[in-house]
């Protein structure tokens, strides 16, 4: 259990980007009427955005 | 008759009877006070700092509680639709911050020692207040004391990696600490209570685990029903700006610079904040709990301009204040 805990705190970064940037992205665009590019969803622009920004924090070990 | 002659005896030769310099009679310390004057000073300050200790402390349980309660009340009321989110934002950035003050006393027992009636109310105190930094209370206060025992030492202070050239400097690394690859601030911790390896160590790693999975489960959760910016202005962002103003003005303010500065008397800076006495937290007068912890944060002022000349003759700067 504490093990599986470690991991999850581990990638916490990445789910973070897609657990919280990501609606957090969506929801900001709506609210501001910025439309996503390529066609895609608000939410599915979120989830490329704060997944790649999650998992490059994940490796680099820094969110800027 | 002049001086020399004074000084000489009968048949001495000048050069061995008057001597070569005013060498004092004892070795004299640092501060240039002998250990009898350092004795006496150290009497009187503990006379005058006694006064001091104690003191009304329900306010700091009221305040706990009361801002607990409030800032809680922001979730439902933002899912609700209720919410002022300007004002919530603002009024949970104060939250934060002023629940490392209250937490602070409770860290060292000010609001209840151990054994006493009151000592419930200070594990609640400590226990509600940092809940909004996400950062609990068990690891707070151990972590707090270990500054307290090794304060500067650059291994064994864990507030240590806040040190930093300027002020601006200061303010980029209370966010640089924060980053997961750094080991700074909360991260720092860690390793420490890891090394450290006691139950209370154990436990605290435990709390910490359980309360950034709590943080992370609410924030998401929030955020993929719709309530991301309510999320990020009630915890998110408050949490973040507390944190920074927390360590900026209550570790490397009154530490700076901390190189080399372990005595008692050194490893506190007196200073003159430009936002001044309430919203630097009373942290002008830090050097007054590192040398009495007891004497509650709103009675520090006080207690310094009692030992102001006191702490003069021990060599303390006491020019900014």
């Amino acid at each position: 259990m504490a093990a599986v805990l470690k991991q999850v705190l581990a990638w916490m970064p990445f789910f973070f980007g897609i657990g919280f940037i990501a609606p957090l992205t969506a929801q900001l665009m709506q609210l501001w009427e910025i439309p996503a590019p390529f066609g895609l969803s608000p939410i599915a622009f979120g989830l490329v955005f704060g997944g790649t920004w999650g998992l490059i924090a994940n490796i680099r070990g820094r969110w800027l | 008759m002049s001086e020399n002659d004074l000084l000489l005896r009968t048949g001495a030769d000048t050069e061995t009877t008057v001597p070569a310099s005013d060498r004092p009679a004892m070795p004299l310390g640092p501060d240039g006070l002998d250990r009898y004057t350092r004795r006496d000073l150290r009497k009187e300050e503990i006379a005058i700092a006694r006064q001091f200790h104690g003191g009304t402390m329900w306010p700091y349980a009221v305040a706990a509680f009361g801002c607990f309660a409030v800032w809680l009340s922001f979730f439902p009321l933002a899912i609700m639709g209720m919410l002022n989110l300007p004002l919530a934002f603002v009024l949970s950035c104060f939250f934060c911050v002023g629940g490392y003050v209250t937490s602070h006393e409770a860290m060292h027992s000010n609001i209840g020692q151990p054994g006493s009636k009151t000592r419930w109310l200070n594990e609640a105190v400590g226990a509600v207040s940092t809940i909004p930094i996400v950062f609990p209370f068990s690891m707070a206060r151990l972590m707090h004391l270990e500054h307290h025992y090794h304060c500067n030492d650059p291994l064994k202070d864990p507030d240590y990696t806040d040190e930093a050239p300027n002020m601006w400097a200061a303010w980029y690394k209370t966010w640089y600490n924060r980053q997961p690859g750094v080991d700074g601030s909360i991260h720092h911790y860690k390793r420490i209570l890891a090394e450290m390896g006691t139950p209370a160590a154990r436990r605290a790693l435990v709390e910490t685990m359980i309360l950034q999975l709590v943080f992370m489960g609410t924030l998401f959760t929030m955020a993929w029903n719709g309530y991301a910016i309510e999320a990020a202005l009630i915890w998110w962002l408050p949490r973040h700006i507390g944190l920074s103003y927390i360590r900026f003005f209550l570790s490397w303010a009154p530490h700076h610079p901390r190189e080399g500065k372990t005595g008692r008397y050194e490893n506190t800076n007196i200073f003159k904040s430009r936002v001044g006495h309430i919203l630097s937290m009373g942290m002008q007068y830090h050097l007054i709990h590192h040398l009495y912890p007891g004497i509650p944060n709103h009675r520090t002022k006080e207690a310094y301009y009692a030992l102001k000349p006191i702490l003069k003759a021990r060599g303390v700067d006491v020019s900014p204040l």
